[in-house]
């Protein structure tokens, strides 16, 4: 096969007539074609729209486990950080971790206690690691609890014990907020 | 990417129309839209705020005995509203149905009898659903009772 000095024009020998004559301006009408901008535009905008009235601050606090029904309520508050103890019929977590088993919280045990140990501990810990990271501010001894609306108070019971024992007097019960009705809301803080 | 604009200006030797440049505007969209979109919350929660007197260390102010209590007691059988020695039972509509507006009735009565009366407690049985127990607080606090307190029967007393 002999070799061929390289040439600017790739496939010469393929006569792109009409394309030719369009780009060599030889044709009647131009190629250049405005894009039509304004749907385009106008959708962003309602979209940009739509998610600044979504918008939260805040961000998001909790996150609403697949198993957890959350009970509905009309005179709530907005969420504050704290640590968030999850309660269904099978688990008690504390921030995602695994505090104790809902069959371990149904039985009445031996002494009559109704503390979780662990959990006990665990709220222990993040509240000495609060005081640590924020020296100057006072513990406020808030903490989420984030129960499913099937719950027994015999569970809730002893997770509120436990927080309790561990300096966590104030608890706020997770629920999706409903319309508020006619009268005042709850005092928040 | 332009708009043009037409005055409508035909007999002037230059022509008005103006192309708006709407790439930046379409730059600055495309960069709102998908900051939004991280940071959206989906999901909206609130909280409902309860205290524990009777379960922890928080102890009343006052002597127990100079204090009206008002009391949710909520069982199986339906609820017992307690303002200080006096009882309103309110039994259950159905066989599973409280009756709330019962309640929140009682309750406004009992707000109106004591007006400086801020703090209730809802003393619950160990058998009773999550969800009975927020709605009752969530009456509580429709009836003016701000300081809510969940307790379990023995630490309210009762």
């Amino acid at each position: 096969m002999a070799i061929k000095a390289p040439s600017a024009h790739l496939y010469h020998s393929i006569k792109l007539e009409a394309a030719n004559t369009k780009l060599g301006h030889g044709g009647r009408k131009s190629l250049n074609q405005a894009l039509n901008l304004v749907a385009y535009i106008d959708m962003m905008t309602m979209l940009v729209i739509f998610l600044l009235m979504s918008f939260s601050a805040s961000g998001e606090i909790l996150f609403v486990q697949k198993n957890i029904t959350l009970p509905d309520a009309q005179n709530w508050s907005d969420l504050d950080r704290a640590p968030v103890i999850g309660v269904t019929k099978d688990v008690v977590t504390l921030d995602g971790r695994q505090m104790a088993t809902g069959e371990e919280l149904m039985k009445d045990s031996a002494t009559g206690d109704a503390k979780i140990p662990e959990l006990a501990d665990q709220l222990v810990t993040a509240k000495n690691n609060y005081k640590l990271l924020h020296p100057t501010e006072e513990f406020k001894g808030v903490c989420i609890i984030q129960s499913d609306k099937a719950v027994e108070f015999k569970i809730l019971r002893k997770v509120m014990f436990s927080a309790a024992t561990a300096g966590y007097q104030n608890v706020n019960f997770a629920v999706r907020p409903k319309a508020k009705g006619g009268a005042a809301p709850a005092a928040a803080e | 990417m332009s708009v043009s604009v037409d005055s409508g200006n035909k007999s002037g030797k230059k022509s008005l129309n103006a192309d708006l440049n709407l790439v930046p505007y379409i730059d600055l969209l495309t960069c709102m839209v998908a900051f939004l979109l991280i940071t959206a919350v989906w999901t909206q929660l609130a909280r409902l705020q309860a205290q524990q007197k009777g379960m922890g260390a928080a102890g009343e102010e006052t002597p127990p005995e100079l204090q009206v209590k008002i009391v949710v007691v909520v069982n199986q059988e339906g609820f017992n509203l307690v303002v200080g020695q006096d009882q309103t039972p309110i039994p259950k509509k159905g066989a599973d149905e409280y009756d709330f507006e019962k309640l929140a009735t009682e309750l406004k009565k009992a707000k109106d009898g004591h007006p400086d009366k801020n703090d209730a407690q809802v003393a619950s049985e160990d058998t009773i659903k999550f969800d009975v127990l927020v709605r009752t607080m969530d009456t509580a606090l429709q009836a003016r009772f701000p300081d809510i307190s969940l307790v379990d029967t023995g630490a309210a007393g009762i």
